[in-house]
């Protein structure tokens, strides 16, 4: 392997990373998805997540999240070697993602959509619909600040693709707990809503929240990540911390492959 | 710049604000029963007022109509809600009304053979027990052979009904079934209470029920969330298999349940009774609002399309029109339902 390799991982020899995905291979028929990926997610860190359509960066966000299983490779939670084969086991090792497709069910209203699967409920399994309205409200004033959400009762399906955006960004800030990925979360946004997303990102890294950014935007990338992994035909092709690298290193390897 | 955060003020604003008629508008607009509730109300003030005016000719009025009109909403009524919640969770059974004949006829028939028959009043409802098992039973099988061989449950279903059509008639042949329960069973499933029958009274109880579970349950809002968009249902660890088998076996038992209403009250069960209520069911939902593609839909709507579709019979029948006038206004209905909720919605 390259000096893409030996980069971080040795400054916490003592301490495993949060999430570590080993030689992880993901076939469709004989289309290689991902080969021998090696990924890994420090503590209070952000990694931004580069490469062009089709690299493989939602497979392996997908992966990452138990709704994608690799076909080989090993992961290690807190170095622990975990199976997160379903997305029970990825929310189990406290992992919430903001899907590239949004992920949101069209007939539902904003906070059935935010609950959905994690609702709310007494001890028979009955709705606690007022109590969930209420953080619903909550988490969409505090994180992406997007106007026209008028009524958290409003069917997804009337809202625009930035206000679906802000939803699912709103569902997976609420249900945080260690690992945030997003996966292109402002390709809706405008230039506001997307430099607060940023800035709630840092702040996360600040409250120990660690998390993956996928964007095809390097400026944003160099704003808030402190490493960047590039990546081409379902590989690794660049890994590097932000102190050793340059805005145009990091760009030319994205175009380059 | 509009205010970014939601406020009591702008949920207000949003709900039609402060006038009963903008609340109203945004009822009619927003739930997908909306259409419904405003055709059902106008439909039935128009019957009421020509049954006030010319109570002679027009006879919707008369105790005995509307006795017979609660007795015949409620096999199809007890069905379309199970009919209806399958829907939402983006499935299809075209065999419910096989089941309940099956259902129904397993019951009558394990009533007299083997729990001795009409001379022990318990034996009905065991009879009764076994044929929801049977009908619960076979929406798990529905269930297995949609999800698990992953054929569309439109042709697993089409096949089931085959199949139980067919098992009926070689378990029992083609003849009727008597079933004579003692009055226990018959009061609690079929008595009289003024112009109410009890086994409509079990419908409104099973609505309700519905109601709680589809709107107000973990349960019910994964049978949205699985009809609705089943990839997001997955990504955020909602397992559609669980999900929908749970809405199958409720179909199954509820139409079985049915079935078991209506041979009360006539005292025995004919082997293909159920025929033609499957597709019946399913327009009744439609009429009701419910979305042919899954994830959207309201116990209210199927109990008023449901209700609906009966007045329409009702009416008919008072005005003396020939049978086949029925199956074209419920055809039109059908139309005019879809076309009006579909309008609704462009405008919300
Ligand atoms: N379910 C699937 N079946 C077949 N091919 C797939 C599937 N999902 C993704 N792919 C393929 O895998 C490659 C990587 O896709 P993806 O991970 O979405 O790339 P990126 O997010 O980097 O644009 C693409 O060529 C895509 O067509
Ligand atoms: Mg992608």
């Amino acid at each position: 392997m390259s000096a893409t390799a030996t980069l971080p991982r040795t400054a916490s020899v003592a301490v495993p990373p949060l999430y570590e995905a080993r030689n992880i291979t993901k076939r469709y028929g004989n289309f290689h998805a991902l080969r021998d990926m090696n990924f890994h997610i420090g503590a209070s860190e952000v990694v931004g997540l580069l490469g062009d359509n089709g690299a493989g960066k939602s497979t392996l966000i997908k992966m990452m999240s138990g709704i994608v299983r690799p076909d080989a490779g090993e992961i290690l939670i807190d170095g622990v070697p975990t199976r997160i084969e379903n997305r029970s086991a990825s929310e189990r090792a406290g992992i919430e993602t903001i899907y590239q497709d949004i992920a949101l069910v069209d007939p539902m209203s904003i906070t059935r959509n935010i609950f959905m699967g994690r609702e709310i409920t007494n001890r028979w399994g009955f709705l606690r619909h007022a109590e969930m309205e209420r953080r619903a409200i909550e988490v969409l004033g505090s994180t992406v600040h997007i106007s026209g959400i008028d009524d958290p009762e409003k069917e997804v399906g009337f809202l625009s693709g930035g206000q679906k955006q802000a939803v699912a960004i709103a569902r997976a800030v609420y249900f945080k707990r260690r690992i945030l990925l997003l996966d292109e979360p402002t390709s809706a946004l405008s230039v506001r809503e997307t430099e607060h997303l940023l800035d709630y990102v840092s702040r996360l890294r600040s409250e120990n929240v660690s998390s993956v950014l996928v964007t095809h935007n390097i400026y944003h990338a160099f704003m808030v990540c402190d490493r960047f992994v590039v990546m081409s035909h379902g590989a690794k092709v660049f890994e590097a911390a932000k102190r050793d690298t340059t805005m145009e290193e990091v760009t030319d390897h994205v175009i380059r492959t | 710049m509009a205010a970014h955060n939601i406020t009591a003020d702008s949920i207000a604003a949003a709900r039609g604000g402060g006038s009963l008629a903008g609340r109203f508008r945004h009822y009619v607009r927003t739930r997908p029963e909306g259409g419904i509730v405003v055709l059902f109300v106008l439909v039935q003030m128009v019957c009421i007022v020509a049954g006030l005016l010319v109570p002679a000719q027009f006879r919707y009025l008369i105790p005995a109509n509307i006795r017979v009109t609660l007795q015949s909403v409620t096999p199809l009524g007890i069905m379309s809600l199970g009919v209806g919640m399958l829907m939402i969770a983006g499935e299809y059974d075209l065999s419910v009304g096989a089941i309940y004949s099956f259902a129904s006829v397993f019951a009558a028939t394990t009533t007299n053979l083997y729990f001795g028959g009409a001379t022990n009043p318990i034996a009905p409802f065991l009879g009764m027990v076994a044929g929801i098992a049977v009908g619960v039973l076979a929406g798990i099988i529905n269930a297995l052979v949609t999800i698990k061989l992953r054929i569309p449950s439109f042709i697993a279903t089409l096949g089931a009904m085959l199949l139980w059509n067919g098992g009926v008639l070689l378990y029992n042949g083609s003849a009727a079934v008597s079933f004579q329960p003692g009055s226990p069973f018959v009061n609690l499933f079929s008595g009289q209470i003024g112009v109410i029958d009890a086994g409509f009274l079990w419908f409104i109880g099973l609505a309700v029920a519905a109601y709680f579970l589809l709107h107000h349950h973990k349960l019910g809002n994964h049978f949205y969330a699985v009809g609705g968009n089943p990839g997001a249902a997955v990504a955020i660890g909602i397992r559609p298999f669980r999900v929908k088998m749970a809405a199958f076996a409720i179909t199954g038992g509820l139409a079985a349940f049915a079935g078991m209403i209506a041979m009360t009250r006539v005292s025995s069960v004919q082997p293909g009774g159920g025929q033609g209520m499957e597709l019946q069911s399913i327009a009744a939902c439609v009429i009701g609002g419910y979305s042919l593609t899954g994830g959207r839909g309201s116990i209210l709507g199927a109990v008023l399309g449901t209700g609906l579709v009966f007045t329409i019979q009702d009416i008919l029948l008072l005005l003396r029109a020939p049978g086949f006038y029925f199956d074209m206004f419920v055809g039109a209905l059908i139309v005019l339902a879809v076309v009006m909720n579909t309008a609704i919605r462009r405008k919300g």
